[in-house]
């Protein structure tokens, strides 16, 4: 046999598909970048927000482009796209759950963990450069000596 | 990651053409150790499988006789445990260390090592290319890859109980911080690091084994055998392998993380915690409900990867010994459907006292007692497939009906643990271990047993000895009744799981006559698992022939290989299917084959 | 799972065959993507989840602003990061070009893409080491984080946690792919794939190059965008 005939029928697209898709990955990669350059020193929390949502979109764009036309889903049989893209369904909720409830943990801190609260409100000096592993966070005032078990493990 | 190096490429879209002709017969030379060793023929692999997963229920199941010893027996003490076990008995009674190490252990190696790998290994890897018509999984090699990371796995953690500080003891469930500090317990030291390498190994054995279980259902079934005329076995395995192939995962990322806590000084799983005679540790920001999360997304469908195999093999059987087809096909596929897709939404009503939202939990509430409908469908198929069947009290048969009456015991209690209202009473208490005991666990081994049954005679070519397969089932059943059915009250009074003496709690001294009644009949039922080894083992050298092609007079395509197949399964041609796989009763015929043309005055079913 | 209802799938789905017309390698290659696309998502989600129930979070601009060469003090956020993202998108084009390639049988065009695809990989974790190392030399490691959160309120170590923990475990991906391209490449040279008739093992050494670059696709956005 040549090759198999399966892939033949499916082949669709070919260079000049590559290039286009090449050039739609590009393009939504230097929009990206672009409205990431102009959150820069943005002070609007809700336009940063609405941004940050049109990245991600992008994002799943781009997904889309490199799984259907890189690795060929496109032109796979129906049967073989669907068994793949519909599990993925899964991460909807995975996604939520996890989110709410990371959100919900930090709402549950704030209201009843006073220090986790003032630790996020307490502005610290910024540390010199160099000062490896010296500037480990939020415990920076009551535990020193335990500073140098961070030291020790690594 | 390496595995496109060892997926070999063959060429053919239609798989059999290009894999069949070089099988034909097994005149390739095999010597002792491609044939029994490395082998990578699927029934021996299936073998393989399953002698180590049984090595590892008498293993745990060992482990659960003395901590049921302790706690049947607090105050006792039995010098020849200190024989056996050295320090971890001092003066005879099983010190609170090794009862810790003794019931993580039992949990971890039930769980994965004996009714994950023990049991969708053995029969997903011995029916499945039987069953649909193939020569071989679509890659034999990965096939024995997969035996052989779950070998490593279990030695990894069989060693791990003869380390210094002992094996792991902070529950199989490993949650942070007793697993991810060192300094928490003994065995949050060395042992835990081996718990993680071994299960790290079992991770890839079961990932590699579910790749080859999917691609050999879509792709190698043979001629005429389309989705819909699958045994329901094959349906219930290939659901097994998505389940592990997309869950097992995410328990690797927990795992990963994990390491990192132990090792690397990160703080992924930890914040805020004060250990005596250390003091405050730095780690903060941290979150141990996170691990949970990420260990439940795994740890739930778990659960299904346990118990759906027992579903399909009893189906199976339940139809081939009641002589009738199997009632509502389709509805038994969509019921396991249905399962494997709320199997990933209902993880965290493991976390509902956690401090999880009560809001998400209302929903993961929701999601849990839907499984009830798909649960039901299958029960009341099973049972209708029951009535007025024309019933043979097989050893099998035996056991797969008390699967149903397992699962309906067991799951009835889901009902109450899916609440949340009700959970934050039922919670760890016994309640729970009475619940998945009989539901997940008996429930499963009585599938599996079911399964060894009814194919022993496929594996070795001999049947195994029905009267003590009578005695096996009789007291095994009303062991687990007798056994977990009390701990329903203990958990309703409020006795907690994992406590190493209930004597000294004023609350649960009423219930020491009950704890030492639950520990004689762990001993007994535990006794005649060993009378069922003694029988496998036995028949494989001694038991009684096998001298038709179909004992069971069943329909299925394994019955139409030679009684001992080689590797290839069948000489000669694959045989092509023309029928779906319950034609029982039809048209004045005891069975019709799956292999026999459908003819021309033949009813429709 | 749809099973038979219309004529056409109880063909395709009728056995002896596959039913989705890849043979049993290509398949398990797309379900083993899939169970490791399960894998970063759980840690992509991990972090998420840590993010959300943390108050405060560094600015990436003001973590990633350095630059190869450049002078100390250098402010040039996403620079760097843009050309590893343009890196792993060429070295991706050229994978496809070399699959495309493989189909018409065209061994020079699978040879020449698959060096450009390996030199793509290795310019890709020659980046990351060097981002890793001057991070490493600002303090930033697993369990130390030097840099504070965007309010000026002190950070927890997650933010390099996580940094490093993702970006290594992707890392990895790619140089397992680059080790993977490389037998590939020296398959080819041998004729192995002409002696086979097809090169459907570059096919499926594309599918895994490219979930590579789709894993980076989300990396890229979670840690250094949003």
């Amino acid at each position: 046999m040549s090759h198999s005939v399966g892939h033949e029928e499916t082949h669709g697209g070919g260079t000049s598909e590559i290039k286009k898709v090449t050039i739609i990955l590009s393009v939504l990669t230097i929009i990206e970048l672009a409205l990431g350059f102009w959150m820069i020193g943005m002070e609007n929390k809700g336009l940063i927000l609405a941004i940050k949502g049109a990245i991600i979109i992008l994002m799943l764009a781009k997904a889309f482009y490199i799984v259907g036309y890189f690795m060929h889903l496109k032109h796979e049989i129906k049967n073989l796209i669907m068994t793949i893209v519909v599990p993925l369904a899964l991460f909807i909720w995975f996604i939520i759950a996890f989110l709410a409830d990371g959100n919900s943990f930090r709402n549950l801190r704030n209201t009843y963990d006073p220090y986790f609260k003032e630790q996020s409100t307490i502005k610290v000096e910024k540390k010199e450069h160099g000062s490896h592993g010296a500037a480990a966070g939020a415990h920076a005032d009551s535990t020193h000596k335990s500073e140098g078990a961070v030291e020790n493990k690594h | 990651m390496s595995n496109e190096a060892v997926v070999h490429a063959h060429g053919a879209v239609t798989t059999h053409e290009g894999h069949g002709d070089h099988h034909h017969e097994h005149h390739h030379h095999e010597t002792f150790i491609t044939k029994y060793v490395f082998s990578q023929d699927h029934k021996m692999i299936a073998k393989q499988f399953l002698i180590t997963g049984m090595v590892w229920a008498v293993l745990g199941g060992l482990m659960s006789v003395l901590f049921r010893l302790q706690l049947g027996y607090p105050d006792a003490t039995f010098p020849w445990l200190e024989d056996i076990l050295g320090k971890w008995a001092k003066g005879g009674r099983i010190t609170p260390e090794a009862y810790y190490a003794l019931v993580t252990t039992h949990g971890t190696v039930l769980v994965f090592f004996v009714l994950t790998a023990g049991l969708s290994g053995t029969f997903a890897n011995f029916l499945i290319p039987l069953q649909v018509g193939a020569r071989d999984m679509a890659s034999p090699f990965m096939n024995m890859l997969s035996y052989w990371f779950f070998f490593a796995a279990s030695i990894v953690m069989l060693s791990s109980m003869f380390v210094e500080t002992g094996p792991f003891s902070g529950g199989w469930t490993a949650y942070p911080p007793l697993s991810a500090l060192g300094d928490a317990s003994p065995g949050s030291k060395i042992g835990m690091d081996m718990w993680l390498i071994s299960m790290a190994l079992f991770v890839v054995s079961s990932l590699l084994g579910g790749l080859n279980y999917i691609a050999t259902v879509l792709n190698m079934r043979t001629k005429g055998m389309s989705m819909t005329r699958m045994p329901l076995t094959i349906w219930a395995l290939f659901f097994t392998a998505v389940l592990g192939v997309l869950s097992f995962p995410v328990l690797f990322s927990g795992f990963i993380l994990l390491i990192f806590d132990r090792n690397f000084g990160t703080s992924f799983y930890l914040s805020d915690i004060f250990i005596n005679g250390v003091g405050a540790l730095p780690n903060e920001g941290g979150s141990a409900i996170l691990y949970q999360h990420l260990f439940w997304f795994l740890g739930h469908p778990e659960v299904y990867i346990i118990l759906l195999p027992a579903m399909g093999m009893v189906s199976e059987i339940l139809s081939v010994n009641s002589r009738k087809p199997i009632f509502g096909y389709m509805a038994m596929i969509g019921s396991l459907f249905a399962i494997a897709i709320l199997a990933f939404l209902v993880w965290a009503h493991h976390m509902f006292v956690t401090g999880l939202n009560p809001f998400l939990g209302s929903i993961f509430v929701l999601l849990t007692l839907l499984i009830a409908v798909p649960s039901a469908i299958k029960v009341f198929n099973w049972l209708t497939t029951l009535w007025r069947g024309n019933i043979r009290f097989t050893p099998g048969m035996m056991f797969a009906i008390g699967f149903v009456s397992l699962f309906i015991s067991g799951g009835l209690t889901g009902i109450w643990l899916g609440n949340s209202a009700l959970d934050i009473h039922l919670h760890d208490t016994y309640f729970v271990i009475a619940h998945f005991h009989i539901v997940m666990g008996v429930a499963s081994m009585f599938g599996m047993f079911a399964g060894i049954y009814h194919w022993f005679p496929k594996m070795y070519g001999r049947y195994l000895n029905n009267t003590m397969g009578y005695i096996h089932f009789w007291v095994t059943i009303a062991g687990a009744y007798l056994i977990f059915w009390p701990m329903h009250y203990e958990g309703l009074a409020g006795m907690p799981r994992r406590y190493y003496d209930y004597s000294i709690w004023e609350s649960f001294k009423q219930f020491a006559e009950l704890n030492r009644f639950i520990s004689t009949v762990a001993m007994i039922v535990f006794a005649v698992q060993l009378l069922f080894l003694f029988n496998f083992f036995y028949s494989i050298f001694k038991g009684r022939k096998v001298t038709t092609l179909n004992p069971w007079g069943a329909t299925t395509l394994e019955w139409t290989t030679p009684i001992k197949p080689g590797h290839g399964n069948w000489v000669g041609e694959i045989p092509e299917v023309h029928r779906w796989a319950y034609d029982y009763g039809k048209d004045g015929k005891e069975f019709i084959a799956q292999t026999t043309p459908v003819g021309a005055d033949e009813s429709h079913h | 799972m749809a099973t038979t209802t219309t004529a056409t799938t109880t063909k395709l789905w009728g056995g002896g065959k596959s039913p989705f017309n890849v043979e049993y390698g290509k398949l398990m290659m797309w379900y083993f993507l899939m169970s490791d696309a399960f894998t970063f998502g759980a840690f992509l989600i991990s972090y998420g989840t840590i993010r959300f129930s943390t108050n405060g979070w560094p600015d990436p601009n003001e973590v990633f602003k350095s630059f190869p060469f450049a002078p100390e003090g250098v402010n040039a956020p996403l620079v760097f990061v843009s050309i590893m993202t343009f890196i792993l998108i060429i070295s991706s084009v050229t994978m496809v070009l070399a699959v495309h390639a493989g189909h018409n049988m065209d061994k020079k065009g699978v040879v020449k893409n698959l060096i450009w695809t390996i030199i793509g990989g290795l310019a890709f974790l020659g980046c990351q080491a060097w981002e890793w190392t001057h991070l490493h030399h600002e303090g930033a490691w697993w369990g130390s984080n030097p840099f504070l959160n965007a309010d000026g309120t002190a950070s927890s170590t997650n933010f390099t946690n996580y940094f490093f923990t993702i970006t290594g475990f992707h890392g990895f991906h790619v140089f397992s792919g680059v080790i993977i391209n490389i037998v590939m490449l020296i398959m080819t040279l041998m004729d192995k794939f002409e002696q086979r008739g097809h090169y459907l093992m570059i096919e499926k050494a594309g599918l895994y190059w490219h979930f590579v670059d789709l894993v980076w696709v989300f990396v890229f956005t979670c840690f250094y965008l949003v």
